[in-house]
């Protein structure tokens, strides 16, 4: 503890960003006690299968990571311990999450992309098997941020998941056995897949990584049974491509138009222009939409791509047969600081003004949290949620930001002190939602960067980025923020502050408890009400996975994390957390210069119990 | 094992070979159909030969031919080294290898440390013909003497010895993707 404080005394130090605003925040001076929850909320669409599995990347179609597991409880979480752990072979960032079906756990590795079945009914959890894909070696560089995978999907009896060198495959649950292998990228243009798929009506929906290298980004099905591609939505290009047509009716008019996709555009720099598909999707059955969101534009030096840059940087709404676009928001508009819109959309019903909503909530990277009507795509309310000084807020009649001139770069304006950083107020590590509270627990970062752009020439599967953006701790000398908030009025709850960005996703039960973990390897439990930490225990190596719940065969509740730092954290700021590379040493990062003290690379699955 | 280790290494050597006995046609424009002689890489009437490498040979292993050693003619020359810089950020190596090589998706080149050998012919081959790791392949993409340019750079760049942390030392600055 003592060395934690004098941690925090340092990033003081480093905190020398100013004007920027700061979420409201409604703890100042508030007792545990008065702290407020929103009543009358409801996630979308329940969990799928029992409540003790845990079927879908986030339990549900909503994206909720809410389980209605309540055996772990504020009152007794303190007496947790670890009740096994899997070694899964491979170093390197382990985002992403188990799948649990029928006393079998599902994990797939980062690259090579290796799935596991672990039988929970035994004692000591032996394999059931072990699947090895074909899966280039090419792929590792040329994947921007770390080869992580996000995981797998289950339906039909399958297991479905993406290899980083453009492939989907489907192994059979029972067996291991592959039953297809679809190529669906192209790696000699920099396409690379980290997603997690869902399934929805027969069909594995898929989209590709490689914003940073150039890449058309994409959207596709792909038929259960057969690995047939159904259909693919490319998100810029001419309206055929994109799939707007007659079902496009989107909320705001400028939003409209004949191939928006190509025509905000110079010439033809939108087939190189990014808007790639690496997050997170949900599904609303009753809607039959699929919501997801785009990459930013290609390259990040905007002198390159002037105009909107339709539809990169964007929340996506697409029918789930065809995939046609039905409406669309842009949260950043000729985005100017990398702030991809691919985090989670989280589907659920919210009292907002005296009416019950059907909303789509999403944390964004440019540091606003977006309510959005998810039927029409009109934007509720929009706060940030973190330090942000690129914006004066959000136009809600337009849907536009009103960013500010003094925060924009182009080639020899060297730009100062922008926050969020190009991390984003939160990255991919997924929220959750707790019907109970009506709250959203939410992972965040707090960095600001310097951003200079450069000429940059489009080279097939090489990165095309054009610009040097180095990062530094946010203004109140944390970096990172693990806080509940109300999305039907955009202000904080509570909030527990971390000495590094929270780069683990949120997972919360019916117990009323809250699990995330810490970049300097803490699995913490928190109450969801107060945000009290009950327990934490140090599980090695950072921990960038997903927290998820199951019940056991002998009917108790577990908790299961991974732990490996990785991904943009771990490979890239961070810089000298490996320790299996001795033709590489890194220098530490001026961002993070002190995370390598706490934390080396680690590939663990650890299960917790009472 | 060691066997499989040669085999495959003389394999790449061949196919690395091969290759460069094609005419240059790089950033420089060569005209079409007139052989350019790589600086120092390759014979270009004798696609056959083995380019060996000893480290990688049993002691006693018999020699079929002269080896062919890569020299580089800019070596350690000062205006190389700035074109080279140039080239360094003009052909993306930039992001993957991180501003003055200091790492990123691709290993560093501060560290004085190499992954596939650090002489001026293995950082040559390592551009030329790609690595596993994701390393794209630049023979014939760009100039052999661009190439050479830019094994004149990225082995400038290898500063002391990194390899102890005591989280006193020097830092670097460094953009996410």
């Amino acid at each position: 503890m003592k060395s934690t404080g004098l941690l925090f005394v340092a990033m003081l130090a480093t905190a020398c960003t100013k004007g920027e605003k700061q979420p409201a925040d409604t703890t100042r001076g508030a007792s545990a006690a008065n702290l407020r929850t929103v009543s009358g909320t409801k996630i979308a669409f329940p969990h799928a299968g029992p409540p003790g599995e845990w079927q879908m990347p986030a339990g549900d179609y909503s994206s909720s990571r809410y389980s209605e597991l309540a055996s772990i409880t504020p009152a007794n979480a303190a007496s947790l311990h670890v009740s096994w752990a899997f070694s899964t072979g491979v170093l390197r960032g382990h985002e992403g999450q188990p799948l649990v079906i029928n006393n079998t756990m599902y994990i797939v590795t980062p690259y090579p992309n290796v799935s596991y079945a672990i039988d929970l009914a035994q004692p000591g959890q032996p394999l059931k098997w072990k699947f090895r894909p074909e899966n280039s070696q090419q792929a590792i560089g040329k994947a921007c941020c770390d080869v992580v995978n996000r995981g797998a999907a289950y339906a039909d009896g399958k297991i479905f998941y993406n290899l980083l060198d453009g492939h989907t495959v489907a192994v059979d649950a029972a067996t291991g056995r592959q039953l297809w292998r679809t190529k669906m990228g192209d790696l000699v243009k920099g396409e690379t897949i980290t997603m997690a798929p869902i399934v929805v009506k027969g069909k594995v929906i898929v989209g590709s990584s490689g914003g940073e290298m150039g890449v058309r980004g994409w959207i596709a099905a792909l038929d259960v049974a057969t690995g047939k591609e159904v259909w693919r939505a490319y998100n810029i290009g001419p309206d055929r491509d994109v799939k707007v047509g007659p079902k496009f009716k989107t909320f705001y008019a400028h939003d409209r138009g004949k191939d928006l996709g190509a025509n905000t555009w110079p010439g033809d720099t939108w087939k190189t222009g990014g808007g790639a598909v690496w997050g997170w999707l949900s599904y609303d059955p009753d809607l039959n939409l699929i919501y997801h969101g785009t990459s930013n534009p290609g390259p990040w030096n905007q002198d390159q791509r002037l105009g909107d840059n339709k539809w990169t940087a964007a929340i996506l709404a697409r029918d789930a047969d065809t995939g046609e676009m039905v409406w669309a928001v842009q949260t950043s508009p000729h985005d100017l600081w990398d702030y991809d819109a691919v985090n989670e959309n989280i589907l659920v019903d919210l009292p907002i003004k005296g009416k019950t909503r059907k909303v789509l909530v999403h944390f964004d990277r440019n540091g606003f949290e977006y309510t959005i009507d998810r039927a029409t795509g009109e934007i509720i309310l929009a706060e940030p949620f973190v330090p942000m000084n690129w914006s004066d807020g959000i136009d809600l009649s337009t849907g536009r930001p009103k960013g500010k001139p003094e925060k924009m770069p182009s080639e020899g304006k060297h730009v100062k002190d922008i926050c969020p950083s190009l991390e984003g107020g939160k990255n991919q590590q997924p929220a959750a939602f707790s019907p109970q509270t009506g709250l959203f627990y939410v992972p965040t970062v707090n960095l600001c960067m310097d951003f200079e752009s450069r000429r940059v020439t489009y080279i097939a599967g090489t990165p095309f980025i054009g610009a040097n953006a180095p990062e530094k701790g946010g203004p109140g000398g944390y970096r990172g923020e693990f806080m509940a908030w109300d999305a039907t009025t955009g202000t904080k709850v509570w909030g527990i502050k971390e000495p590094y960005p929270v780069w683990s996703g949120a997972l919360v039960t019916a117990g009323g408890v809250v699990f995330y973990g810490t970049l300097d390897g803490w699995f913490k439990a928190a109450d969801a009400r107060t945000g009290k930490v009950l327990w934490q225990f140090k599980v090695g190596s950072g921990v960038v996975g997903n927290p998820v719940t199951y019940t056991g065969p002998d009917g108790k509740q577990y908790v299961a994390i991974y732990a490996g730092i990785g991904g943009d954290m771990g490979l890239l700021i961070a810089g000298d957390v490996a320790a299996n590379l001795p033709y590489d040493v890194r220098q530490r990062g001026t961002t993070l210069p002190d995370l390598s003290r706490w934390t080396s690379w680690g590939g663990y699955l650890f299960v917790f119990s009472l | 094992m060691r066997i499989g280790v040669l085999l495959h290494s003389v394999a790449v050597v061949f196919a690395a070979h091969a290759l460069s006995a094609c005419s240059d046609s790089g950033a420089q424009g060569a005209a079409a159909g007139k052989q350019v002689r790589a600086a120092g890489y390759s014979d270009g009437g004798d696609s056959l030969r083995l380019l060996t490498h000893d480290e990688n040979l049993p002691a006693g292993f018999p020699l079929t031919g002269q080896p062919l050693v890569l020299r580089n003619p800019h070596e350690g020359d000062k205006a190389a080294m700035t074109v080279g810089a140039q080239l360094f950020i003009a052909y993306n190596c930039i992001d993957c290898h991180g501003a003055d090589g200091a790492g990123a998706v691709g290993p560093s080149f501060q560290d004085g440390r190499w992954h596939f050998g650090g002489t001026a012919g293995a950082v040559f081959e390592s551009i030329y013909q790609g690595r596993p790791d994701g390393m794209p392949s630049w023979g014939g993409r760009i100039s052999n003497d661009q190439i050479w340019m830019l094994t004149t750079y990225v082995r400038s760049l290898a500063k002391s010895d990194i390899s102890t942390e005591n989280f006193t030392g020097e830092t670097v600055e460094r953009t996410g993707h």
